[in-house]
């Protein structure tokens, strides 16, 4: 239950915090996709139930203040958390490597589904044009930024986690 | 825990399929916000109001610690063109009156009456890549409603698409899912403004459906025409920077440069007056005179006597 509070802050936090600070530091007005890092490090840290949650929940957060319709950004958040926690078994959760890694393919991904899915149906064609122009600059960027991401939720989520050793298990994730 | 691990892919699928139905049932038809996002904007609004704040106080601190050593010079230029403009404003008034009573004898509406307004911030701007909407910091609360206009002092940003209690969606005229019927003020050519993806980021839009023996150039003045039923008449989007032929050949499009600067938007007014109602059009279209009530026609008659 503190677990699911604590990370609920964090996603209106990120919210707040994509829609407003990180406008002034769009870098060719391409912004870093920070929920996707924070789903992508929560289910990398957590596994796949987590990253499912986390998923839906910062996405369901994008559909309601931003969205067009209700529920497009929290499937794509479940998605996400659902196949990156696979990766969840068997790594070294202080190897930075593969968090970023996984944030750079991660981001192609998910803004290439976007794109299929959206503009794709309104008659650009061109996908190079916006893979060269939004999706890899935006995946280059969120991996950049996923390392601070990653490094906050690990300490964070190991503080949980000693907190909770203590207590009787009565809701074993694993 | 032992029934997630079981059923993981049949929960998974359940949750997609759920999510795939409420996506398409919901698209571009939410337009009152539900209870829950309600609560949730007691939280983030305020939130994103005081972040928005602080972050473009250190903006405009940095800005101006830039531009220090043009201020001088700019406010010369400035107090040169307050003089022009307010030369020309007295110019335009007398027209008004004119144009007032020669409209009273002609027993015609105005066609640009004076909207009621009501100023807004903005506090967030859409967190993604692809889309240009933003939230204000009003809602049904101070009496907002879908669908109406926004502008700036340079000319119209978008419209609300969904209100909260205290917040409320706009959608840009930059966003790809946007599009205003448009005019062209010199010319009269008519055509839609849209967003583009392509033209997004660099702050323009796109006139289309323009019909290719039209006389529309570079530097017309694009404003809003009379047949929309969402944007009143005679606002400014505005100019054309360039005309480009369809390879069909037979519409155009023009790029369209915004007289609002959308990097930059901070305080709009919305323009709280359903205007559906109050500005009726001179050429009323068949559809559109079924809309007028007769206690419409009366007001009408009478604010022209006056």
């Amino acid at each position: 239950m503190k677990r699911a509070v604590i990370i609920f802050i964090i996603l209106i936090f990120n919210l707040v915090f994509q829609s407003t600070v990180l406008q002034y530091f769009r870098i060719n007005s391409v912004i870093p996709n920070t929920a996707l890092a924070v789903i992508i490090s929560m289910a990398l840290l957590r596994g796949r139930l987590e990253g499912c949650l986390t998923g839906f929940a910062a996405g369901i957060l994008q559909d309601i203040f931003f969205g067009n319709s209700l529920g497009y950004y929290a499937l794509l958040g479940v998605l996400s958390g659902y196949i990156i926690g696979r990766f969840n078994h068997n790594y070294y959760r202080e190897n930075y490597a593969l968090p970023v890694f996984l944030c750079f393919t991660g981001t192609l991904i998910y803004e290439s589904a976007v794109f299929f899915t959206g503009a794709f149906f309104d008659g650009y064609l061109n996908y190079f044009y916006f893979l060269i122009n939004i999706i890899l600059p935006e995946a280059v960027y969120t991996a950049v930024v996923s390392i601070v991401i990653y490094r906050i939720l690990f300490s964070v989520n190991d503080r949980i986690e000693k907190s909770e050793k203590y207590k009787r298990k009565l809701f074993s994730i694993k | 825990m032992n029934f997630f691990n079981t059923y993981k892919k049949q929960i998974l699928y359940l949750v997609i399929a759920l999510l795939v139905i409420l996506a398409f049932f919901t698209v571009g038809k939410k337009t009152k916000a539900t209870p829950i996002d309600n609560m949730l904007g007691f939280i983030v609004t305020p939130a994103q109001n005081i972040s928005s704040s602080v972050s473009s106080w250190f903006s405009s601190k940095i800005s101006s610690f830039k531009d220090d050593t043009n201020i001088a010079e700019e406010n010369a230029e400035l107090k040169a063109q307050v003089e022009l403009l307010e030369a020309e404003n007295k110019r335009l008034s007398m027209y008004e009156e004119e144009n007032k009573r020669l409209s009273a004898l002609l027993d015609i509406s105005q066609k640009y009456p004076d909207y009621e307004t009501t100023g807004t911030n903005v506090i967030a701007k859409d967190p993604g890549n692809w889309f240009f909407t933003f939230t204000i910091d009003k809602g049904t609360k101070d009496g907002l409603a879908p669908d109406m206009a926004l502008t700036d002092a340079g000319g119209l940003v978008g419209r609300i698409t969904e209100c909260g209690y205290i917040y409320s969606k706009v959608e840009s005229i930059l966003d790809s899912r946007s599009s205003v019927s448009a005019m062209s003020l010199r010319t009269g050519d008519l055509g839609v403004v849209k967003g583009d993806y392509t033209l997004m980021n660099d702050g323009l839009c796109k006139m289309e459906y323009i019909d290719a023996e039209s006389e529309i150039m570079k530097g017309d003045e694009i404003v809003t025409s009379y047949l929309s039923d969402i944007y009143p008449s005679g606002i400014t989007i505005g100019y054309v920077k360039e005309v480009i032929t369809d390879e069909n050949g037979l519409t155009k499009y023009a790029v369209i440069e915004p007289s609002v600067d959308f990097k930059h938007i901070s305080t709009l007014l919305v323009i709280t007056d359903s205007f559906a109602q109050s500005a009726l059009p001179e050429e009323n279209t068949p559809e559109e005179i079924p809309q007028q009530t007769p206690a419409d026609l009366q007001n009408q008659s009478s604010g022209d006597e006056q």
